[in-house]
């Protein structure tokens, strides 16, 4: 299965329905989008992302220099 | 003595006898039925809870909008549901100055947020009914957490212990992403945590007494106890704390509906988002921090309270309103006596109204100035509307009226720019800075000319006994 968001497929089942055989919840590992099977899910083309941008996206709060003992 | 919640659930039960709070005893959809049901509340003129007691797939029920109208926020505080907007912010900046109420400490054995605990196999699908709120969120979102988190510097001082309502996206069963913007203060614990690679101890307290959420959303100083603050708001009554189990340093709320403990993991930085946010549009995907929950414990048959954020007014800015109003209130009246009341109710403050004697030339701009130089407003408040002591800033028709009939814009309206900004601010370039704009509305006084000064119209002394007179006519035609 391909991820909705950024279309590789490092995608796998995060979750089943704790109750009955209702719906099972998929993840990307590599943009970290979730979506439930019973959704009808459209990504809007402004919220894609390319796998590559994704480690240059805006960093929050800004990891802070190690500090040495 | 104002009527006190010792938890969520007594909440509820005052809401419904209230007539604020409705049931649906129908199983619905995680999606898109939740969400929908909460904007659809934000667009009524009654906006009441609402109780989902089935959700497909699910075990427990979800419950949203509870803070989302004056009439609920009205019951929180314990006063009639029908009082003014007014009338609540001057109620509880009267409450504010109990601060500091200790909270009571409770042991493990008296805390309701304690009768199950889950250490094994930890997934959080199986307690919280989760759902996607808005259609291009990234993900599910826990939107009213009250997260505690203790500073690493000083983990006995519960001062520095902070509760605050963060942004919480679930990125695994057991993982969770949270938002720490640098203005934030457990930004300033993480940041102590991460200069020497160590996780920051963490308990995020979900379905709590009405004030506790309403206090983890409130801007107050760092080394101010939101406990201490609770107790206050309940008019003197202390809140019901517990010792987490993970962590000894760290108290939360003890008849919470769940209680998830952990870490966020040391200089870790994940996708996260996009999350439609409070002004009304979507912030997008970032690298965001990671929690690992450890521990789960919580109440039998735990209630997930959750809430909706749209286009305003939704939930949020009814839950965000006052308690922003408040503290600003409070920090400029302090410096200038002459305040009369802050409205700092739009878009979390980055639009507030003021209302102010005048004292000299000039005052109404100078009463700006301290406002842009507090805490919150330093980077929050954007446009910035000073009128004079006898205007109802909560009344926007008077606040139109200074407007409209007090400034000259080649005086009164002043830019500054290039200061700090709101980086959730869609306008805000690059996020995080921006201009601000400031309207004296004020009627001017010496040294600066006022050369139309006017009269004003005043209402007749006999208003008041017409007033009674006409409602009571209103009030019998509406009973026929
Ligand atoms: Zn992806």
């Amino acid at each position: 299965m391909k991820c909705k968001r950024c279309d590789l497929d490092t995608v796998r089942v995060m979750t089943k329905s704790p109750v009955g055989n209702e719906w099972e919840v998929y993840v990307c590992d590599t943009c970290h989008y979730s979506w439930r099977s019973t959704e009808e899910v459209h990504v809007n083309d402004v919220f894609k992302l390319k796998p590559d941008s994704i480690p240059g996206l805006q960093q929050i709060p800004p990891i802070p220099p190690l500090k040495t003992k | 003595m104002a009527k006190v919640y010792k938890d969520l659930r007594e909440f509820l039960a005052t809401l419904e006898e209230e007539g604020q709070l409705v049931r649906i005893k129908e199983e619905v959809n995680p999606e898109p039925d939740i969400g929908a049901a909460g904007r659809a509340c934000a667009n009524m003129a009654e906006k009441p809870a609402v109780l989902f007691e089935k959700v497909k797939g699910y075990k427990y029920s979800v419950v949203t909008n509870v803070h989302g109208s004056w009439q609920n926020h009205a019951l929180m505080m314990g006063m009639p549901k029908n009082t003014p907007v007014k009338e609540q912010f001057f109620e509880l900046n009267r409450r504010w100055d109990k601060f500091p109420v200790p909270p009571k400490i409770v042991s493990r054995e008296n805390a309701s947020c304690k009768e199950n605990t889950v250490t094994e196999n930890i997934n959080i699908f199986e307690i919280l009914p989760l759902y996607r709120i808005n259609d291009q969120d990234g993900g599910f979102f826990i939107s009213k957490a009250s997260v505690i988190t203790g500073d690493p510097e000083f983990p006995d001082d519960l001062n520095k212990q902070n509760v605050g309502t963060y942004r919480i996206q679930v990125k695994d069963i057991d993982r969770i992403g949270i938002q720490a913007l640098p203005f934030h203060d457990i930004a300033i614990q993480l940041r102590k945590a991460e200069e020497v690679n160590e996780p920051l101890p963490i308990a995020i307290a979900l379905g709590n007494n009405p004030l506790v959420t309403f206090m983890a959303s409130t801007p107050v100083a760092y080394d101010q106890n939101e406990y201490e603050f609770v107790g206050a708001l309940q008019d003197g009554v202390p809140t019901e704390i517990v010792k987490a189990d993970t962590a000894e340093h760290l108290y939360v709320p003890a008849h919470a509906e769940v209680i998830l403990e952990g870490y966020i993991m040391p200089r870790v930085r994940t996708c996260e988002g996009p999350f439609g946010e409070f002004p009304g549009s979507y912030s997008g995907a970032r690298n965001q921090c990671e929690i690992k929950i450890t521990r789960i414990t919580h109440r039998n048959n735990p209630i997930f309270e959750n809430l909706y954020l749209g286009m305003p007014w939704t939930e949020i800015d009814y839950l965000m309103a006052l308690n922003t109003s408040v503290p600003l209130y409070k920090q400029l009246k302090s410096s200038f006596p002459e305040i009369q009341a802050v409205n700092a109710m739009y878009t979390h403050g980055i639009g507030t109204i003021v209302s102010t004697k005048v004292r000299y030339g000039g005052f109404g701009k100078g009463v700006a100035f301290r406002l842009l130089s507090t805490p919150h407003g330093m980077p929050y408040c954007k446009i910035i509307i000073i009128v004079d002591e006898f205007v109802d800033p909560f009344n926007l028709e008077q606040v139109m009226w200074a407007l409209t009939t007090r400034v000259k814009p080649t005086e009164h309206v002043t830019i500054i720019h290039n200061c700090a900004g709101m980086p959730l601010d869609p306008s805000s370039i690059p996020a995080g800075m921006h201009d601000k704009l400031i309207i004296d509305a004020t009627t001017p006084v010496p040294p600066e000319p006022n050369p139309r000064s006017v009269e004003l119209l005043k209402p007749s002394p006999a208003t008041p006994k017409w007033e009674e007179i006409i409602k009571k006519l209103m009030d019998a035609a509406a009973k026929k």
